[in-house]
């Protein structure tokens, strides 16, 4: 038993932390909002060349065999940073999951996406509008019993907004050439959407760490009544009411990735737990957030709402906290015995 | 730009047992087994039930299970944090009876360890192991509560004693206990932090009067404690004179932090409430399901963080300001638990009769489960040092 990060974890997340605080600012992000193109291929090839659009592929593939626990820790960082590029997303559900995959689609998602470089988009009952599709190379579908493949030109797509214009989100409208399978659909499925929670909740605590940090400074800053307003009781408690149950939902996605790092069976309650715990800790955030910015917080100029906005949606995709607690109960409900104090670990 | 494409072995985390571990968890397991009381103790606020709370303190020294972290010529077993965690989980799951002698074991203990000397440490750590020495917690008095450096209670040095005078407050275990520990003003032209001290007070010394207060269960659980020119040999003093404060912050960061509440009891209280949610599910909405749940998932993810923490501390970091986070989080989910265990039991929820669902038991928690937001730094204190230390607020 030692729950605790090695060097080179800590390393690897601070590299990224100080690549994204350089190159992810709130003003580069607001820059893709305005020119309607929020994936920055530029940020794209640097994170490449950095190694990290690679680094869980097997070494062989010129990867870095990196495990999940080091993924969640660099993805914390991409959700502190708001990063628009869909990096969580193709580390996550598709490298993390390629060895999942029926043959086939593997071979064309490995023929499409040049060992991690080019982009493959993914859609799922949990996410169904797949994100970036215009800028990938292809589509992994999962519907309720198939997993298919589409290569980008052999599809018709349509544009739909989300409520965080980082996010381009996609419809497809008709398919041409598909490639599926349905062979281990099941196992297939659960993997798929454990990582979904897992990435979506380390996004999230990573981005309600943003709003935290954010509302820290303001509230030094903004004077009211001759005093800042941090000195103001109210407003210490709701923060230090964020930082609570930031610090408890942490160690659930460390426990969920190590789970997923180890084939553990209980991976998948893991991961709900993990997103169960993040999501409120992310809700919480929010609402205090703004809370403490006053009306500055309701404001598109301040900067508050690209973490905010990036937040609402984490929380619902990928199975929101309702969701999670589902699945948590049913496992609960069919092997009680074998879970609580003896069976953390 | 450094790129991560260096040569670099990643070493992996480790969060399962090794074999030793489980061995160990094998020998506690065994042990309390056959040395667990059949029948329930009576309540350790009562004079027969706490002698018989003694009793099992030294029934466990006998096993040596007083302290498993101490160093062996303490009584203990010179063991790991890791290893203490999972003493506990053994002993809430086996519903061992409750550790008369936390205030000594888990507060007291770990402050001797570090500020103690050698006379002090082989004295006071022995007696407490053998149960010979059962240890109240002297901070407050009627006008020092939350505001705790507003102490008036003074310790005079005169030659080789020092003369307490005043009265402490709202002191767990008192009615019956041996020893206090407790802060006194040893410099009475001090204020606020400065000039206060740690010492150790037999409670049979003549000008000490001990008035058990009845809680909320009716039962003597803390009481006053009135000094009256009671003098109290200089070898009491734990520390410098005037060193007070920062070993009761240490001792206070050890109730908060990890000692006082160790995991196992919520997860055992989680196991407990979805045992009783699964019996009754028929005439629960889903808004219990979901509170069940959240019992689980907080709770578990309580004994993750714990083990975080202890795996940190025994790479050689500390706690800080952080133990606040973890007072918040227990006493809320501890209280969200036991709550929600009453809606379960709809009518019989006012039972204080021993019944078959359990009734009385999970009420006495209820009741119990609000002195927690308050006790050890109330919650409120516990997220102004939350602001002011971690984030950085203003004061
Ligand atoms: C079951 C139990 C066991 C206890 N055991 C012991 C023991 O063994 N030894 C011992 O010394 N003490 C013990 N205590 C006492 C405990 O430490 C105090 O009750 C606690 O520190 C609060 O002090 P108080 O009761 O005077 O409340 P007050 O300080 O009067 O507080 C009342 C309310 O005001 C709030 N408040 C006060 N100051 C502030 C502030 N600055 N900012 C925001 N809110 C504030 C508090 O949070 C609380 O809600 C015990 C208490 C209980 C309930």
């Amino acid at each position: 038993m030692n729950f605790i990060f090695t060097e080179e974890q800590i390393q690897f997340k601070d590299t990224i932390k100080s690549f994204l605080a350089e190159e992810c600012t709130p003003a580069s992000i607001r820059d893709g909002w305005e020119k309607n193109k929020s994936f920055n291929f530029e940020r794209w090839k640097n994170l490449i060349e950095l190694g990290v659009l690679n680094s869980n592929l097997p070494e062989a593939k010129g990867g870095l065999g990196m495990d999940q626990v080091t993924l969640a820790l660099m993805v914390e960082e991409m959700g502190y940073a708001g990063l628009p590029e869909p990096v969580a997303e193709q580390i996550f559900l598709v490298n993390d999951i390629i060895s999942f995959l029926p043959k086939n689609i593997t071979e064309a998602v490995e023929s499409n996406y040049n060992d991690g470089t080019q982009y493959i988009a993914f859609a799922h009952p949990l996410a169904p509008n797949p994100l970036f599709l215009n800028d990938a190379a292809g589509l992994i579908l999962l519907n309720n019993s198939e997993c298919n493949f589409i290569a980008k030109d052999d599809m018709d797509f349509e544009s739909i907004s989300s409520n965080d214009p980082s996010r381009e989100l996609f419809q497809i409208i008709s398919m041409n050439k598909v490639i599926s399978a349905s062979e281990n659909f099941d196992e297939l499925n659960t993997a798929v959407s454990a990582r979904g929670a897992l990435m979506t909740a380390a996004l999230l605590i990573g981005l309600a760490q943003k709003m935290i940090d954010l509302s820290s400074v303001y509230v030094l800053d903004r004077t009211q009544f001759g005093k800042p307003i941090g000195s103001f009781q109210a407003v210490k408690h709701m923060l230090a009411d964020v930082a609570v149950k930031i610090e408890f939902a942490k160690p659930a996605v460390y426990r969920a990735a190590y789970s997923l790092s180890e084939n553990n069976p209980k991976s998948a309650l893991h991961c709900a737990h993990a997103k169960f715990m993040c999501a409120q800790a992310a809700e919480l955030a929010c609402k205090n957030s703004i809370q403490a910015h006053g009306a500055m917080g309701y404001t598109w100029e301040m900067d508050l709402h690209i973490y905010m906005r990036k937040a609402w949606s984490m929380m619902a995709c990928w199975g929101n906290e309702d969701r999670q607690q589902d699945i948590i109960f049913k496992t609960l409900s069919s092997a009680s015995e074998e879970l609580g104090v003896l069976y953390t670990f | 730009m450094h790129s991560l494409k260096k040569e670099m072995q990643i070493l992996k985390m480790k969060i399962n047992f090794t074999n030793e571990q489980n061995a160990f968890r094998d020998e506690v397991r065994t042990w309390l087994k056959s040395n667990v009381p059949e029948t329930p103790l009576l309540s350790l606020d009562t004079k027969e039930g706490f002698e018989q709370h003694r009793q099992w303190e030294k029934t466990l020294n006998q096993g040596n299970w007083s302290m498993v972290t101490w160093p062996k010529e303490y009584g203990g077993r010179g063991l790991d944090l890791i290893e203490w965690l999972i003493f506990e989980e053994e002993y809430y799951r086996a519903d061992a009876p409750t550790r008369v002698n936390q205030n000594g074991v888990f507060l007291l203990g770990p402050t001797l360890m570090e500020f103690g000397t050698h006379e002090q440490k082989s004295k006071f750590l022995n007696a407490m192991a053998t149960g010979d020495h059962i240890w109240a917690q002297g901070w407050s008095e009627p006008g020092a509560g939350s505001d705790m450096a507003a102490i008036r209670t003074t310790a005079v040095l005169e030659g080789d004693h020092y003369k307490i005078n005043g009265q402490k407050t709202w002191s767990s275990r008192a009615a019956y206990a041996d020893w206090t520990f407790g802060l006194f003003r040893t410099d009475l032209d001090s204020e606020r932090h400065r000039g206060l001290s740690f010492i150790l007070v037999p409670l049979d010394l003549p000008g000490i009067t001990v008035r058990p207060i009845p809680q909320l269960d009716g039962e003597p659980g803390f009481a006053e404690i009135y000094f009256d020119d009671v003098k109290v040999p200089v070898e009491n003093l734990l520390g410098g004179d005037g060193e007070g404060w920062k070993i009761a912050m240490a001792t206070a960061g050890f109730e908060r932090g990890l000692m006082l509440r160790s995991p196992a009891r919520f997860q055992q209280t989680a196991a407990k409430l979805l045992e009783l949610y699964l019996a009754n599910q028929d005439h629960c909405s889903p808004m219990i399901q979901a509170k069940v749940v959240e019992a689980w998932a907080q709770s578990e993810s309580y004994a993750l963080s714990i083990y975080h923490t202890a795996s940190k501390m025994l790479a050689g970091g500390s706690i800080g300001s952080e133990s606040s986070l973890g007072k918040i989080f227990w006493s809320e989910l501890d209280h969200m638990m036991h709550q929600t265990a009453l809606k379960i039991l709809g009518a019989s929820a006012e039972l204080s009769q021993e019944s078959q669902n359990d009734a009385a038991k999970w009420i006495k928690g209820f009741m119990f489960s609000y002195a927690g937001p308050i006790y050890a730094g109330t919650n409120e204190i516990q997220k102004n040092i939350i602001a002011e230390r971690l984030l950085g607020l203003p004061r």
